[in-house]
């Protein structure tokens, strides 16, 4: 290697292996940090494996929900990034602006589902305009304008629940059917 | 002075042995500005996924992970697990393709 043109064939090879190792050892470092990140996330590993480690986090989280005292009961609720934890039905108590009822939270939307369309019957009832443009859209199919009509009897095509009021907006979809 | 004791010998002392990593600093900007490192790394990856080298390397990373406890494996650990099994287990022809576009590429840069 102390010759300059002789050696240059043998260092030219020498350089050659060195760059061809240094290339190696850097897909060998790619491989390993995917194989890393594959095993620290237990992404692909059998199912057996899985199986274990479903018991594991099992019991991880019953041990966590012991010590944690956020006032949640069991361990069925998950933890948020914070560390919270959150009942499944939220639990906030408020006063309904419609009826003025305290209701809860996480039953506010079926309440009010309930309490605006309230009159005398569970579902909201149809004006005339939006039964038009239903129809309208639906051309030769019946005009079902919101059939909740629990009590009544419906008729062969036109559910025109005339029983319990408001019939005279019903009756007027009634026209439009046919 | 110049005997601190910190410092390698001197570059009088050792000339050729010096020059040699200068020479290789050299080879490897001129591969990576000419943007031939990049093609020759795509083309040996791509020749070791051909012939199942990655997929022997992944599997024996996912053992050693197994029995260690996959939590407790760390990169370093993976690169030593692999390197030896690595280096000795690369195809020959893959070698052999490799080591003749690099020296190719020296020749047409030093000439």
């Amino acid at each position: 290697m102390s010759d300059g043109k002789d050696g240059s064939s043998s260092s030219h090879s020498q350089l050659s292996i060195r760059c061809f190792h240094e290339l190696l050892d850097s897909i060998i470092a790619d491989v390993a940090s995917e194989c890393h990140r594959v095993a620290r996330l237990g992404l692909d590993r059998g199912l057996d494996e899985e199986e274990e480690e479903l018991r594991l986090s099992e019991e991880a989280r019953a041990s966590a929900a012991d010590p944690s005292s956020s006032g949640e009961v069991g361990c069925k609720y998950v933890v948020d990034i914070f560390g919270q934890t959150h009942p499944a039905v939220a639990d906030e108590i408020f006063e309904c602006m419609n009826c003025g009822r305290p209701i809860m939270a996480g039953r506010f939307a079926p309440h009010l589902e309930k309490c605006m369309g309230k009159g005398r019957k569970a579902r909201q009832r149809t004006t005339r305009s939006s039964a038009i443009t239903r129809s309208r859209n639906s051309r030769g199919s019946p005009v079902s304008v919101y059939a909740p009509y629990s009590n009544s009897t419906n008729s062969a095509r036109v559910p025109n629940g005339t029983t319990g009021g408001a019939g005279e907006e019903f009756s007027d979809c009634a026209f439009e059917a046919p | 002075m110049r005997a601190s004791i910190n410092r390698p010998p001197t570059p009088d002392a050792d000339e050729e042995p010096e020059r040699e990593p200068a020479l290789v600093e050299v080879i490897n900007v001129k591969m990576v500005e000419s943007g031939e490192k990049e093609k020759l790394k795509e083309l040996l990856r791509e020749r070791l996924i051909e012939c199942g080298w990655r997929d022997e390397m992944k599997a024996l990373c996912r053992a050693y992970a197994r029995k260690k406890g996959r939590n407790n494996v760390t990169i370093d650990e993976l690169v030593q697990v692999i390197t030896p099994k690595g280096r000795a287990s690369i195809p020959d022809s893959v070698k052999t393709e490799l080591l003749q576009r690099i020296q190719s590429f020296l020749t047409s840069i030093v000439l």
